[in-house]
């Protein structure tokens, strides 16, 4: 049971002949909040890509659960993938799908319910999300940036996830809506008990719910902790980041 | 695991429904029924047997009391781990609406009047494109400095440069088939030298110009609806706008002109690789040689033959080009438009092709050409 959610060891990467990691490697336990920050061009989100199985690094290991990703059969793989849930950057709703729709979508999938009830366990998902329900029978064109991340969140969320992976969740919202976003993450994991690893740039998420930060700089971890402990660490890009906010804050 | 299960019992003159095993998504697909409880009775939910509980499982099990009559307002849950706890109250209070509002009918008549409307929009929303870009190429006349070559040239290439091959291959078969068809009847009668007449007609009076035309509204229509479709998704149109240059300029005239001058061309191919199909059926299967061909068709093939087909080219390609460049800017902001516009593009062209075609062949036939 006390075995890591997620363990990153050594991990290389060369995209395009570009060096991105050169041995990441990172620990994630069981109902943590933790968020991955650094540079433009750091490799924040192939490394998400990485440990959701969509880009194969060329050296390293990626374990989710205790099992090999890169390793794992196409059913391995498959029984794996229904344990987390991922929300991308821009949402990435099916576009020819209601949300409805969209969030039923897996559970249609991978359950042998009947139809009637994924879309009623959807509409509990939209919720969930804090959607209102007028939003379940509308096309993801017809909603506003904001929920269509929470439309999106409730997909993440359909299946009931151990595991959730977010990519930028609070980018392009304004920063109410993004405080709304981070407290409803927050109250998710601390109810259901989810695991949650999300790559940010926003100062303000990483102070309100992270357990712990991550940070990455020239394709190693330059360091983790809270916010306070991150701010110790000497680096050019770490003061950097950490001051804009603080000085003004002092 | 133990399984999932729910019993209902009298404790006290009270009904009490225990719960027992997990109820997690996975297993709530196969429930046993439950027993009715008195409507509206007060229900007390012993949550100390379940083992495990997740999102789905708490609405389930909420939704199997409800449905075995409890009253969900005086729902009373004891023994649930603190844990699992946190679920049920988060759940009972994001309780979606049981009752749904009914579809939207989808009768015939309904489907008649909405198509009508979309036709009449679709209409309208043509002639405004074809009124800015009249406005666009009266500006370009004025002050032709503004015209975009390299686009154009780029277009030429994609549009006129790698249509070639493929050209010149369907007409070349066009050719052979017609040859080889007209050449088996013709043998009955020992008619072989007119197969050259039927040939030369056919290949360049029909045949190739309204292939060609076919084709590149396959080929280079879908690219064009595909290509500012997506670049619309993009916002990159509004991009263009907002920095002052007209989409219609930088975009749509220089693929519509690289189509006018480039289908006229693929047709004179076209006419090239169809009379050389013939030419070579007719030797292998009538004995007609190539200096027979060629003087016949040197007799017969008159000049207007020629320019009737070419001539035909240019305003297929000015169809072409609007629908195709129209489509491609009215794409709405989402992957599923791009693919319903690419293919309303190349029917549309088809069916434009088809029909001026056939008005041609009248105008043609009452002129005498």
């Amino acid at each position: 049971m006390d075995e890591p959610v997620i363990e990153v060891s050594e991990v290389v990467t060369r995209l395009g002949g570009t060096l991105i990691h050169n041995g990441v490697s990172l620990e994630v336990a069981r109902g943590e909040v933790i968020a991955l920050i650094g540079g433009s061009g750091t490799g924040k989100s192939v490394l998400l890509k990485e440990i959701i199985g969509l880009i194969r690094p060329q050296a390293g290991s990626i374990r989710l659960f205790g099992q090999d990703v890169w390793k794992a059969s196409e059913t391995e793989l498959m029984a794996l993938r229904r344990r987390f849930g991922v929300l991308f950057q821009d949402g990435a709703l099916f576009s020819s799908l209601t949300v409805e729709q969209n969030v039923a979508a897996p559970l249609r999938e991978h359950t042998d319910l009947p139809v009637q009830e994924c879309l009623e366990l959807a509409r509990l998902k939209i919720s969930l999300a804090g959607l209102p329900a007028s939003a379940c029978r509308k096309m993801p064109s017809e909603l506003s940036g904001g929920m269509r991340k929470r439309a999106a969140l409730a997909r993440a969320l359909a299946l009931d996830p151990e595991l959730l992976f977010l990519d930028e969740p609070t980018s392009g919202l304004d920063p109410i809506s993004a405080r709304a976003f981070d407290r409803l993450i927050r109250l998710l994991s601390d109810s259901l008990g989810l695991t949650v690893f999300l790559v940010t740039h926003d100062l303000d998420t990483l102070l309100v719910m992270v357990d712990r930060i991550i940070a990455l700089s020239q394709g190693k971890v330059l360091g983790q902790g809270t916010v306070d402990e991150l701010r110790k660490i000497n680096d050019k890009w770490l003061q950097d980041y950490f001051s804009a906010r603080y000085e003004e804050r002092a | 695991m133990a399984e999932t299960g729910l019993r209902i019992r009298q404790e006290d003159g009270r009904t009490v429904a225990h719960a027992e095993g997990p109820w997690v998504l996975a297993r709530i697909g196969k429930l046993p029924a439950l027993p009715a409880i008195a409507a509206g009775a007060e229900v007390v939910l012993d949550g100390s047997a379940i083992e495990s509980l997740d999102p789905s499982g708490a609405h389930t099990l909420m939704k199997r009391l409800r449905e075995a009559g409890a009253d969900p307002g005086r729902l009373q849950v004891r023994g649930l781990a603190d844990r699992l706890q946190q679920v049920w109250t988060l759940v009972a209070e994001h309780q979606p609406d049981s009752q749904r509002t009914p579809e939207p009918r989808r009768g015939l008549l309904r489907q008649l009047g909405l198509g009508t409307v979309m036709l009449g929009r679709h209409m309208q929303g043509f002639t405004n494109f074809v009124g800015r870009l009249a406005a666009e190429v009266y500006r370009l006349v004025r002050g032709p400095g503004g015209f975009r070559y390299r686009e154009f040239v780029a277009q030429m290439e994609a549009v006129f440069v790698y249509a070639i091959p493929i050209s010149l291959a369907m007409i070349f078969l066009m050719g052979v088939v017609f040859a080889y068809l007209m050449g088996v009847q013709a043998q009955k009668f020992g008619a072989n030298i007119y197969v050259v007449d039927g040939v030369a007609a056919a290949v360049l009076r029909e045949l190739s110009p309204v292939i060609v035309a076919i084709l590149v509204a396959g080929r280079s229509g879908a690219a064009i609806t595909a290509q500012l479709g997506t670049m619309k998704v993009n916002e990159e149109i509004d991009a263009l706008s907002v920095l002052g240059l007209s989409p219609y300029a930088v975009l749509v005239l220089p693929r519509v002109l690289a189509l006018v001058l480039a289908l006229p061309l693929l047709v004179f191919l076209g006419d090239a690789a169809g009379l050389l199909g013939g030419m070579m059926v007719a030797k292998a299967q009538l004995g007609l040689e190539f200096s027979q061909y060629w003087d016949r068709l040197d007799s017969v093939l008159k000049m207007s033959t020629f320019l009737v087909g070419v001539g035909k080219a240019p305003v297929f390609a000015v169809f072409i080009g609007l629908i195709a460049c129209r489509m491609g800017l009215s794409v709405a902001r989402d992957a599923r438009s791009v693919g319903l516009n690419t293919t309303s593009t190349v029917v549309q062209s088809i069916v434009a092709i088809i029909v001026l075609n056939a008005i041609f062949a009248i105008i043609f036939v009452e002129l005498d050409i």
